[in-house]
């Protein structure tokens, strides 16, 4: 990936961060938090906090406008363009729009990451038919996403965002259009990924879940982050809940 | 080849004709290239006034020229420079009939033609580059949310780039494929038609030439592909 040494074992480590738009005023303030191997956060805040905006810096979409964020060990300011693709590979994005491609079946837009990653198209077979089964949409396989409604939807983005295991999965909203039932399915799915050491951090309103699920909560407010931890102790900012994932379970 | 029998004041020739004619046929058999010299009798005269005058006209009271038939060499034909030099300084009034005057001017307005057309190429290469360029900078507009998709998936700006210049370089290939086929028919028919004019002026395509021609779409898909590739590789390190 870089010749860089590795400073550091986290997922992710943001030290005094923030964002800004061109010229505009900061949407996030002295960001510092870190997420440790196999944590699991939800990440909670009004509508316009800046959790997208947040949740864009970890899957390299965005850079600081100031402060340090650290990827998987790797400092981001001294990454290469080819190293930071390499570096999205292992990170697995459920956008709350889904953003599926209409052009492409549930099969093809499932397999897009192993395509980019150069798999074998007898592995892609075989990988996608297992997850598209894992999601319960094998016999929408060759359904295109405006034939899906948007719980499948919901679930053919998810499987795409984890056909090859990211190390870091990252949710916005993903139980946004689904209703309750759905919700907790779904979660019980990034629960099981969890459960195979996947970081996750899911961006979400549902007070519901939050509470029935009790992971700590990365809060967004005017721009600051707060770490909400009901378990944890409040200073404590990398929270390990691999083990908590399971008692949950 | 034609000698006249009259001067410009229609006085007869006579007496100094049959010396010119002597002098004229054994230039013309003494010059390389050419197989044979016969004079026209006055029967094959008639025959070819017939058209004008009629089986029945009196040429004798007419002032024809005397006529030469030359037969050339196809295989090594005569170089007509020197013929009509020397034929100008022994026999002047000899005059000389040959289509390749003409043809002269033709090859040389063909041959402008030839330049003309490699200008016109050069601007299509041109063009199609900018043509490219142009329609995949649109293309990079319009298809952006896919982009910035797969580029967060993971796909490096050479896996995007690679991807575009392949579709390029099957249009072009496609669009190629059909100009050669609408364009050998018409190659062929100016061929065809400019060889039945003069066997000089035929099209000489050597078989290079033919491969060159064939392999016009593979250098436009190329030329494609490659400035595609470019074009992506440039605009997503400004955009992405």
């Amino acid at each position: 990936m870089t010749q860089k040494p590795k400073l550091s074992s986290s997922i992710a480590d943001f030290n005094g961060v923030a964002l800004k738009y061109a010229n505009g005023p900061e949407i996030l303030r002295d960001i510092n938090f870190s997420l440790e191997p196999g944590s699991f956060h939800f990440m909670t805040g009004e509508s316009g906090a800046g959790k997208s905006s947040l949740l864009s810096m970890l899957y390299l979409d965005r850079m600081p406008s100031k402060g340090r964020v650290r990827l998987f060990g790797y400092p981001l300011d001294t990454l290469s363009r080819s190293a930071k693709a390499r570096m999205r590979r292992q990170i697995g994005v459920v956008f709350q729009d889904y953003r599926l491609l209409n052009h492409l079946n549930a099969f093809d837009n499932v397999a897009l990451p192993l395509r980019i990653a150069g798999a074998k198209e007898s592995d892609i077979k075989r990988h996608v038919s297992e997850m598209l089964s894992w999601v319960g949409l094998e016999k929408q396989m060759r359904a295109f996403p405006p034939e899906l409604s948007g719980g499948e939807k919901q679930r053919i983005a998810i499987a795409r965002a984890v056909i090859n295991r990211p190390r870091i999965l990252l949710a916005d909203e993903p139980t946004g259009n689904v209703d309750d039932a759905m919700a907790k399915r779904l979660l019980h799915l990034f629960l099981e990924l969890n459960k195979l050491g996947t970081t996750l951090v899911i961006a979400t309103h549902n007070q519901a879940l939050i509470k029935h699920f009790g992971f700590p909560r990365l809060h967004l407010e005017h721009g600051r982050l707060q770490i909400i931890d009901s378990t944890v102790k409040q200073d404590n900012m990398a929270t390990k809940l691999f083990n908590k994932g399971d008692k949950n379970d | 080849m034609q000698i006249p029998t009259v001067d410009e004041k229609g006085h007869s020739r006579a007496k100094q004709l049959t010396d010119e004619i002597e002098t004229t046929l054994t230039l013309l058999r003494s010059s390389p290239g050419i197989l044979g010299a016969t004079v026209l009798s006055d029967e094959q005269m008639a025959q070819l006034m017939e058209p004008w005058m009629g089986d029945e006209a009196d040429l004798t009271s007419l002032p024809l020229p005397k006529l030469i038939d030359v037969t050339i060499d196809t295989q090594n034909p005569p170089q007509l420079e020197p013929i009509i030099t020397e034929l100008a300084d022994q026999v002047p009034s000899a005059v000389l009939d040959s289509h390749r005057i003409w043809l002269a001017n033709l090859i040389k307005m063909a041959n402008g033609m030839i330049k003309l057309t490699s200008f016109i190429l050069l601007l299509l290469i041109f063009t199609t580059a900018f043509t490219v360029i142009y329609s995949t900078r649109t293309s990079l507009a319009v298809h952006r949310p896919v982009i910035n998709l797969v580029h967060m998936m993971g796909a490096n700006d050479f896996y995007i780039a690679i991807q575009y210049a392949i579709r390029s370089f099957k249009l072009t290939g496609m669009g190629g494929i059909f100009g050669l086929l609408v364009a050998l028919p018409v190659i062929l028919g100016i061929s065809y038609f400019f060889g039945s004019i003069a066997a000089d002026f035929s099209i000489p395509f050597t078989r290079m030439q033919w491969i060159v021609l064939y392999l016009t779409p593979v250098f436009f898909s190329c030329l494609s592909f490659l400035t595609t590739l470019q074009t992506v590789l440039s605009t997503l390190k400004r955009v992405l």
